[in-house]
């Protein structure tokens, strides 16, 4: 594997972003208020700086806040979204002609879009942090840093993973894509992650069978571990199923990639 | 006058027609899309149930409350999108020019950009929604004086988001920029999905007078828990014939600076 192209990839791609740049600027904006809705939300709930709410205190809830920002930089941000109208539209066969990997590719291409959403995550939460002053929670155990290093890692592969294998949806409904994207990747994953709400607000028994799902590890089983709520076995048990996930996402991308080629005519070109 | 309006009627039918139709071509997407929308609903609402039950309270509302202000947003949020669908798929109008064609037609340019095409989608969620907002207020017991305050204030609501739409597609001709635009609208309307009493001052105070995501959504439903006296009406009001009259100055001004480039 010449590493060098993915190299190019990655920069032609984070130049690109560039090109749009008051939509790059306005989907940041858009970061921004979302947060701020939950701030606030949570900074109303916990109005008494004693209270505990979901095993909560306003230290560790307002953290989360913060941890959604960075962690949607990191995980959320992707350019595989364009996949299924690549494919719908026939584009598909350029990439497919090229000396290439196609998921190396658009792998590639994510971890840019991650690189530049992240740095403006980092300025956006360093002004959020001087205007609205919020408590943070630091974790300094440095066992529970690295797990939850190694988790993000793992919900990065695993959104991917996701996100891939939902932008295949037109291979067998070319016009559905974007509904498809709609339904999984915007309401389906952005509130079974965590994104919106912290999932422990749900009865001991829906958290439960969440667990089996690979949402929570996308958003926030991560930031359990940071926020130290959860014991280091449980952990350990997270970073399993995230790994567990992930082997089950890529056998099953290679199954309906294969599938989808075989079905794939280039309508359109 | 009754004749125009009969007219624009007609022409509205007609293009609500054929955006029904042309849903029926996407059957398969809309029903995942409409589900979508379903679930999003739903999450949230047992995100609210979830969330009174462990704090019985938020910003001084009880859960029957808050979820009327819940309720409240979303029949504001989706009647808009019913009426004004067509504002997302303006863009492509004046980035290729085509928006030449609607100027040149003998209806308000403005009428067939902001409701050329309503939403079937959305229609399907008014009717249950009408119905849980009947059912919630029940629970709140109001009188018929505040009943009636919420219903004319859902008017005004209405005012307001058409005061909204009117400026994102003026934005749009000016800078070509439409599908962030509509978004960052309903990310601010989005605000109000709680009463705005959760948030602080100032943020409270843009929240309701500057861009007034708290006459738009948190007053009717406050109105109708008995909290809004008749001059906040009135205020509610002056600020929404404002809003309109701003939003029609800026159209105007924006059709001078249309280019027809493309075309």
């Amino acid at each position: 594997m010449s590493l060098s192209k993915y190299i190019s990839v990655f920069k032609i791609s984070f130049v690109q972003e560039f090109a749009y740049r008051l939509n790059f600027v306005m989907w940041r904006v858009r970061n921004v208020m979302q947060i701020f809705l939950v701030f606030f939300l949570w900074d109303s709930v916990f109005s008494d700086p004693t209270r505990q709410v979901f095993g909560y205190n306003r230290d560790k809830i307002l953290t989360y806040v913060f941890g959604i920002l960075f962690i949607r930089a990191l995980v959320f941000s992707a350019r595989a979204v364009d996949i299924a109208g690549e494919i719908s539209r026939g584009d598909l066969t350029n990439v497919l002609l090229k000396p290439i990997n196609y998921f190396r590719y658009w792998f590639t291409r994510d971890l840019s879009s991650k690189a530049l959403n992240l740095c403006f995550a980092v300025i956006e939460a360093a002004i959020l942090f001087l205007i609205l002053k919020p408590p943070f929670f630091l974790q300094t155990d440095f066992r529970i840093l690295i797990l939850f290093a190694v988790l993000l890692v793992f919900a990065v592969l695993i959104f991917f993973g996701l996100l891939l294998l939902i932008n295949m949806t037109p291979f067998w409904a070319p016009e559905s894509g974007w509904a498809a994207q709609f339904l999984f990747m915007g309401i389906i994953t952005e509130f079974l992650s965590g994104a919106v709400f912290p999932l422990d607000i749900f009865p001991a028994t829906i958290q439960k069978v969440l667990q089996f799902s690979p949402f929570p590890y996308l958003l926030f089983f991560p930031l359990q571990t940071y926020l130290g709520k959860i014991s280091l076995s449980s952990m350990l048990g997270g970073v399993l199923a995230s790994a567990v996930w992930v082997i089950i996402l890529i056998l099953t991308l290679n199954y309906v990639w294969a599938k989808g080629m075989r079905r794939y005519a280039a309508e359109g070109r | 006058m009754l004749k125009k309006i009969s007219r624009y009627l007609k022409v509205w039918w007609l293009m609500s027609r054929n955006s029904f139709l042309g849903f029926l071509t996407q059957r398969f997407g809309a029903v995942i899309f409409l589900t979508g929308k379903l679930l999003r609903f739903g999450f949230f609402f047992i995100f609210i149930v979830f969330l009174l039950k462990g704090t019985k309270t938020l910003a001084g509302f009880n859960l029957n409350q808050t979820i009327f202000f819940f309720l409240t947003f979303n029949l504001i949020d989706v009647v808009s999108q019913f009426l004004f669908r067509e504002v997302y798929r303006f863009r492509p109008l004046v980035v290729s020019g085509g928006f030449d064609l609607v100027l040149t037609k003998p209806i308000s340019a403005l009428f067939r950009s902001l409701m050329g095409g309503a939403d079937v989608l959305d229609l399907i969620t008014i009717p249950p929604l009408v119905v849980a907002i009947i059912l919630a207020g029940r629970t709140l017991n109001p009188s018929i004086l505040h009943s009636a305050y919420y219903i004319v204030l859902i008017f005004n609501s209405l005012v307001l988001a058409t005061a909204f739409h009117i400026a994102v597609l003026s934005l749009g001709i000016i800078t070509l920029e439409i599908d962030h635009t509509i978004m960052i609208y309903r990310d601010l309307t989005n605000l109000g999905r709680f009463p705005v009493d959760i948030y602080k001052e100032p943020l409270k105070g843009i929240l309701t007078y500057l861009v007034p995501v708290g006459i738009m959504i948190t007053l009717p439903a406050k109105a109708f828990i008995g909290l809004v006296s008749f001059k906040g009406i009135l205020v509610s009001f002056a600020l929404g014939i404002l809003a309109i009259s701003i939003a029609l100055r800026f159209w105007d001004f924006a059709l001078t600076k249309y280019t027809s480039a493309s075309s």
